[in-house]
């Protein structure tokens, strides 16, 4: 027993105290891999799916470079026949009661239980991360996952009457964490009753074992279905009839092209971008605390990426001294070993890391590690990167695992402005001691997570998502569930035909105004301008289009807005946003009902332009009452509406609060039908949850929003709300591809949908459009439902964790 | 700390209060760490063989009791010299390493015994003794001195003393200082470890002020606790401490001991310990002369882990030596 003839001797190591090695075994992903051949194919309705003709590439070991198994790659045929499984199986699964869903998650969940140790280590071996941390991480987080969205799926029927479930949900999953990825996706999209085809990278067997795992649970065999391919193979899920939505999760670029391929196509695209996380530590917080955030976040196989790290400059020398000495004490190795920090991500990561570090040496960076990098190595080391002011190209690209880019700034104000002029809003920490100042903070940055003196807790209640270029979807809590639900009574995918649309001519051109005949009728009106910046304007081209009602006669004329209009319509709006978003919803409330009461006021003469466009007098009557109803709604609305609620969280001592905040400026290009009742059903929920708002009122009948405006003129603050009339294309061409704009509602053609979703690629703004499908805008569901409050607004999760 | 440095510090430190003003300690932070550091390392077969044997050179076998007499001390004091059975040790090749515990720890009234057994062992295992009104401290300060002087002049070279919990929930930190320089005082040559009692200071940060006014007037150890309160040495507390050794030494250079007491019985835990010193302070810490262990029933669980590794099989209660 006591001998040890490889290694030293007890004599030895008494002197030097070193750690030994302390493996782990894994002679059960071994053999979990031996009953497959050792050759990986796809799991589609419960069985093992291994085409003959199908191309394979090797797995290996990250660290060894031994080969562990081939892993046989996609085709769209597979990604069609996964989705016909998953399509076949939604018909029960979708329809049996929440109650017996829920048994079906917990029963998987004991499956896992049962199946640990395999899952554990064949993930560990596979990825090469750390097996702790998906031992005592990932694993049970999967469990307490699938648990969670059980007891959603129970009460579904009570708590999400008037939703229903989706329809077969696509997945595309990135090469690292895929597992704990996708547990995040799919529990809530298989509570509700939805069914899966996820798309896995290569070299990543974990999800497959988790699919046999549910498979072998016996009913219900096509809910899970996983296809091993490359990202692009997402493309071939747009092709597939009966995929409601694509949940991409992945790298920026690799989204951009996705969405464009997906555009027009008529499913839902929820995206979850990038890796970095951001953290601000201020001069009043316990350093050595945080500098063991620092390692959470970046240096402990937590995250699957780098750390950008704001740092107040009066603490700045000590903070670096502390995260120096601290990095010596890190540990990189086999990712099975017990006793080390971090384990490796394959070569493809290692470069990665070594190109960014060595562009940031050429920019005049400075690099500390710890442990010299070595190409014969497969570890790179721990690395703090400095001394990169953001106008350093590098400091503008995402920082990579396992690096940490370390910043000053002077005040916390100043520390916001750095924080939130990145593109990324994914999650932050803000380390202070003072509640005050965390508060300030937290509330300000534009992500989707923050994390007060702590850094990367995760929960299936508390939702987790993005804004800005991380994307904005959604999992855990309640936003998860209803990213995989859509209102009862809304349009089922329609067979997609594919139309061409040329993106580059679309909306071009304005079309030429020419004099518009013979005036006709009591007297020439003068022309309308365009509502923007609390007062009407003449457009910039200085032209204007005529409006004709249903008889034939001139009604009016209208400003015919182009792109500059766009312009300043938007920057009038940003300027409007930020106090309106500060304002108490009650006062929000109350603007809103002052604005219902002026409407009131011109209830005659709105119900008798409605008579001119063509509706009875009666129906006339009624659009304007239900308007105002609806400017009342949404006040009630936003009074009652929260700043946010707590959430409950197992593991942490301390609330965590759930809060609303506005998109930004958001453009709305209203439907032509209900040329008034559209316009306020979109307007109002818009304002009652913070937003600042450009809108395109009908084409065929804009004269009502324009008049409404004299009265939003004298209620709402200049540049809240903006109305540009004009052609319907081209504006909706300015907005889409404007890049401060946060997102876009489209009701509209076809074409403009497609094209509305092709050109959010450019700042990944989130859309909502119609595929052309006309909204019945008089009845609930459509007018006024949960669907806008949710559209409205976005998720923030602020973590307090308290103790003394 | 040699006698030359001492006398420097004595001439030039002054309670710069600063050193302890601005200090933030988040507690719940703290926890998480704790909860980590004991998941994150671990040794295995002759790693771990070592490692313990380490810990037994590190261990301040005590007995702190009412029913102490001379014959339960004359068998501390042996077990203190031969702590692992010859022939386990001769099976690591560890025979002639002179492998005792760090010293023994007692109650004053007992320095005589434990000084007259040590030396019938023929062996120079320092005498430690806890004094200053322990483990309350609620005496007089001129009763509590002379307890130290006492304990000195009977044998004893190193003194565990406990600080006054009054000062510091009270916010005397001044104070507090001023008593430990006379603790130091007190105790001439002899080693001063200060007891903080740290389950009965409120909260972490008030053990990171106590940890550094410790320090600042001499301590040549600092302990985590009595092992007669409620809370024992627990990590969080150990983290705190540790970082304001590691803060003391970046000041002024001079590296200041630390020692857990109260609650460490097992194997498993004494290796932990040792990784957490390894990990926040460094391998220069991990020697008798920097880090102590409180403890009494710890060693026998050393002992049997050590009997498994050597021999395969777990032993009876008799195959291993009472103490």
């Amino acid at each position: 027993m006591a001998a040890n003839p490889a290694g030293p001797s007890a004599r030895e190591i008494f002197s030097t105290l070193e750690y030994g090695p302390a493996p782990e075994s894994h002679a059960c992903a071994l053999a979990w891999l031996d009953t497959q051949d050792r050759l990986l194919g796809h799991y589609v309705n419960g069985k093992w799916l291994k085409p003959e003709h199908g191309n394979s590439v090797p797995c290996q070991d990250p660290v060894t470079g031994e080969n562990l198994a081939s892993c046989l790659l996609g085709e769209p045929d597979d990604v069609a026949a996964a989705v016909k499984a998953a399509l076949a199986a939604l018909g029960s699964w979708s329809r049996v009661p929440g109650g017996d869903r829920a048994q079906h998650l917990t029963r998987l969940a004991k499956m896992i239980q049962r199946n640990q140790q395999l899952l554990w280590t064949l993930d560990s071996l596979f990825t090469g991360r750390v097996v702790r941390e998906v031992r005592d991480g990932d694993i049970p987080l999967a469990q307490q996952l699938l648990q969670y969205h059980a007891v959603q799926g129970h009460v579904q029927e009570e708590v999400l009457a008037g939703w229903k479930p989706m329809g077969v949900i696509g997945l595309i999953l990135p090469p690292t964490f895929s597992f704990l990825e996708m547990m995040w996706r799919i529990c809530p999209a298989l509570a509700v009753g939805c069914t899966v085809v996820a798309i896995v990278p290569p070299a990543s067997p974990t999800p497959l074992l988790l699919a046999q795992l549910a498979g072998e649970l016996g009913a219900f065999c096509g809910i899970l279905n996983v296809i091993i391919g490359p990202a692009s193979l997402g493309a071939a899920l747009g092709c597939c009839p009966g995929v409601r939505k694509v949940a991409f999760c992945g790298a920026v670029e690799e989204a951009r092209v996705l969405r464009q391929s997906l555009a027009g196509q008529r499913l839902e695209l929820s995206l979850a971008l990038g890796v970095e996380s951001l953290m601000l530590l201020t001069d009043s917080a316990d350093i050595d605390s945080a500098v063991e955030g620092v390692v959470d976040a970046a240096w402990s196989d937590r995250s699957p990426g780098g750390l950008r790290l704001l740092v107040q400059e009066s603490v700045w020398e000590e903070t670096m001294k502390r995260l120096q000495t601290r990095m010596g004490k890190l540990r990189s190795g086999q990712g099975l070993d017990g006793a080390v920090d971090m384990g490796t991500r394959g070569a493809a990561a290692c470069d990665a890391a070594q190109r960014y570090v060595q562009e940031a040496r050429s920019q005049g960076a400075e690099v500390f590690q710890a442990v010299p990098v070595s190409s014969a190595s497969p570890f790179y080391p721990p690395t703090l990167v400095s001394g990169l002011p953001p106008a350093s190209p590098c400091a503008q690209s995402e920082v990579p695992w396992p690096l940490v880019m370390a910043s000053p700034f002077r005040t916390a104000k100043e520390a916001l402005v750095v924080a939130n002029s990145t593109p990324w809003g994914g999650s932050a920490s803000v380390w202070s001691e003072r509640l005050g100042q965390a508060l300030e903070l937290g509330y300000g940055l534009q992500v989707g997570t923050v994390w007060v003196n702590t850094h990367g807790l995760k929960d299936p209640a508390v939702p987790t998502g993005g804004c800005k270029e991380s994307g904005s979807s959604w999992h855990g809590g309640p936003d998860g569930l209803y990213e995989y639900l859509q209102p009862l009574g809304a349009a089922d995918r329609l067979p997609f035909v594919y139309e061409h649309l040329n993106y580059d001519s679309f909306g071009l051109a304005v079309p030429k105004t020419l004099p518009a005949g013979p005036e006709t009728g009591p007297s020439p009106v003068p022309p309308y301008g365009l509502f923007v910046g609390g007062r009407f304007q003449p457009p910039g081209a200085w032209s204007s289009r005529p409006i004709w009602d249903t008889s034939g006669q001139l009604h009016g004329y209208v400003a015919e807005g182009g792109a500059k209009d766009v312009h300043s319509a938007v920057e009038a709006a940003h300027q409007a946003a930020s106090r309106w978003e500060r304002q108490s919803p009650v006062a929000r409330a109350a603007l809103l009902v002052a604005l219902a009461a002026a409407l009131e006021r011109r209830g005659a003469d709105l119900a008798s332009r409605l008579q001119r466009h063509g509706a009875e007098l009666q129906a006339a009557k009624a659009e304007v009452e239900l308007s105002t109803r609806r400017l009342r709604l949404w006040g009630a609305h936003a009074q009652a509406q929260a700043q946010g609620h707590t959430l409950q969280v197992a593991g942490l001592r301390g609330p965590v609060l759930r809060l609303r905040e506005p998109l930004g400026v958001l453009a709305i290009v209203c439907p032509d039908a209900w040329p008034l009742l559209a316009f306020v059903s979109l307007l109002a929920p818009a304002l009652a949850h913070g937003n600042a708002v450009v809108l395109v009122p009908s084409r065929t009948c804009p004269l009502l929003a324009l008049e409404v405006c004299q009265d939003v003129a004298s209620v709402f603050p200049a540049g809240l709300v903006n109305v540009v009339t004009g052609d319907g294309d081209h504006l909706t061409r300015c907005l889409a591809l404007h890049q401060d704009v946060q997102a876009l509602w489209y009701f509209g053609s076809a074409q403009g949908s497609q094209f509305v979703e092709w050109a959010s690629a450019g700042n990944l703004k989130s859309v909502w459009v119609n595929w052309g499908h006309l909204r019945a805008w008089d009845q609930e569901p459509h007018g006024a439902g949960s669907e806008l409050e949710l559209r409205a607004a976005r998720t923030k999760a602020l973590w307090l964790p308290m103790g003394d | 700390m040699d006698l030359q440095a001492r006398h420097l510090l004595d001439k030039c430190c002054t309670t710069d209060l600063s050193w302890i003003s601005k200090i933030q300690v988040n507690q719940p932070a703290v926890l998480r760490r704790a909860e980590q550091i004991q998941a994150r390392r671990t040794v295995k077969k002759e790693w771990q063989a070592a490692w313990l044997l380490k810990a037994v050179t590190c261990i301040d076998l005590t007995s702190l009791s009412g029913d102490d007499t001379f014959s339960s001390i004359q068998r501390l004091c042996y077990k203190a010299k031969y702590p692992i059975r010859e022939d386990l040790l001769k099976a690591l090749h560890m025979y002639d390493e002179g492998i005792t515990t760090a010293a023994v720890c007692v109650y004053p009234a007992r320095v005589c015994d434990a000084v007259k057994a040590l030396k019938a062992a023929g062996c120079d295992i320092p005498v430690a003794s806890v004094a200053t009104g322990f483990p309350a401290a609620q005496t007089h300060l001129q009763t509590r001195l002379e307890e130290i002087r006492l304990a000195v002049e009977d044998g004893a070279t190193e003194i565990d003393v406990v600080i006054n919990r009054t000062l510091v929930l009270t916010g005397q930190w001044e104070a507090l200082y001023d008593e430990i320089r006379q603790f130091r005082q007190a105790c001439g040559e002899a080693h001063l470890k200060t007891i903080l009692a740290a389950g009965e200071l409120g909260c972490l940060t008030n053990v990171y002020k106590a940890s550094m006014l410790a320090m600042m007037a001499g301590s040549d150890f600092i302990k985590t606790s009595t092992g007669k309160e409620t809370v024992n040495a627990t990590f969080p507390v150990a983290i705190v401490m540790l970082r304001a050794i590691r803060d003391f030494f970046w000041k002024t250079g001079n590296k200041v001991g630390f020692k857990p007491a109260g609650g460490i019985r097992t194997a498993k835990d004494a290796l932990t310990w040792l990784s957490l010193i390894k990990e926040e302070l460094g391998d220069e810490w991990l020697k008798p002369e920097l880090f102590r262990i409180g403890a009494s029933s710890l060693l026998s669980d050393i002992e049997r882990q050590i009997y498994h590794h050597v021999t395969g099989r777990y032993p009876a209660n008799h195959d291993l030596p009472m103490s």
